[in-house]
């Protein structure tokens, strides 16, 4: 079916005013690093000698690992005091999630879409228990550790600053997803 | 304390507008990658020019702070790091924004699941960076934070061109996501 209206440009705009308005205010927007944060965070309750302070670095903390301890202990830092700037921002993205989808006149419908798709879906193991969710999440945040971006601070902030590596990014996140997306209803593997 | 603040408005209004694009949905954004609906290229392409167009004018009014702007360096890492991330992409049909603002929606089971899966992940990755860093995967083809229009004298740019570069980018990727028909599952 093809539908041609302008709804989308509402959204769009919208969306590309918050990106523009993150950049003018504070900076570009970004996401995966809180995922670091985070999971340092358990990592330190487990073992809490990973941070120690350190006057001598340039964020105030050094760190046995590596990757907390990179860039002058900034993310050690953040793990220690992990009530900043890049983490509310992450803790408030859910809440306007909320308040969208509370205020969406669909929103009934969606969710009626949503449970038909899922009636569709056998429930096999890997389905009930969101296998493919956990292993798509576990995946997703270390790829986009590694490249040090995802979809956000990569392809959005990243492109809409001309930057070289959040166009090669996108070109290479591209490549690996249409294929996936498309193997994975072929094989049945959901929808 | 006013950074919290502004981290608390930007990333709501980040998160609902998420929500409006159709992008926290992951059953829509897979559609999207099957290429079977391609409503939300256009919103990202559209959204994506909007924004490069209005840096220009931010700067030519002189509203922009240079020291805002982020540029990620280029280095092997991104290729890796960008394919194996579409692999999780492709699957699950969600990234970590996305997941985040679908946490507060009506799939909050899968998100919730997602993000665990996310943070588990980011963890993995914490503790193999040593080993990976000592790959020199950081290192190869590391072309600094390049940019492709001069926009800030922290960062090398290909052209010589300054923020009316992006400008030019900005209205052909808004063209872009105008022009492309919009193939929509109804």
């Amino acid at each position: 079916m093809i539908k041609n209206s302008h709804s989308w440009l509402f959204k769009a705009v919208f969306l590309g005013l918050v990106f523009a308005v993150s950049v003018l205010v504070i900076k570009p927007v970004g996401v995966s690093t809180q995922f670091s944060m985070i999971g340092g965070m358990i990592h330190n309750a487990v073992d809490s000698s990973i941070i120690t302070e350190d006057t001598t670095n340039k964020h105030g903390y050094s760190s046995s690992n590596a990757y907390y301890d990179k860039s002058g202990g900034s993310l050690a830092k953040s793990i220690k005091n992990p009530l900043n700037f890049a983490m509310v921002f992450l803790l408030a993205i859910p809440l306007g999630g909320f308040m969208a989808w509370f205020m969406d006149p669909q929103k009934k419908k969606k969710a009626q879409e949503e449970e038909q798709r899922c009636a569709g879906v056998i429930r096999s193991f890997y389905e009930k228990y969101y296998i493919r969710e956990f292993l798509g999440g576990f995946i997703f945040l270390f790829g986009a550790r590694l490249a040090d971006g995802c979809t956000s601070g990569h392809m959005m902030s990243g492109i809409m600053q001309g930057s070289i590596s959040g166009f090669v990014f996108a070109a290479c996140a591209f490549l690996t997803a249409i294929p996936v997306a498309l193997a994975f209803k072929k094989l049945g593997w959901g929808v | 304390m006013m950074d919290l603040f502004i981290g608390l408005v930007t990333g709501a209004l980040f998160g609902a507008a998420l929500y409006c694009a159709g992008v926290a949905c992951p059953a829509k954004m897979r559609k999207t990658l099957r290429l079977e609906d391609n409503e939300i290229f256009k919103i990202m392409l559209f959204a994506l020019g909007l924004s490069s167009a209005l840096l220009y004018v931010f700067n030519l009014v002189g509203i922009l702070e240079w020291s805002h702007l982020s540029v990620k360096t280029m280095h092997l890492g991104v290729i890796v790091g960008g394919l194996i991330f579409g692999v999780g992409f492709g699957m699950v049909g969600s990234c970590p924004g996305t997941a985040a603002a679908a946490l507060g929606t009506n799939i909050y089971k899968q998100a919730i699941v997602i993000i665990l899966g996310g943070i588990a992940g980011a963890l993995a990755f914490s503790l193999m960076y040593g080993s990976i860093a000592n790959t020199g995967i950081f290192d190869m083809l590391n072309y600094g934070k390049l940019t492709l229009f001069y926009i800030s004298y922290d960062f090398p740019s290909i052209l010589d061109i300054s923020y009316v570069g992006l400008l030019v980018m900005g209205l052909l990727l808004m063209a872009a996501g105008w022009f492309i028909p919009c193939k929509k599952e109804v």
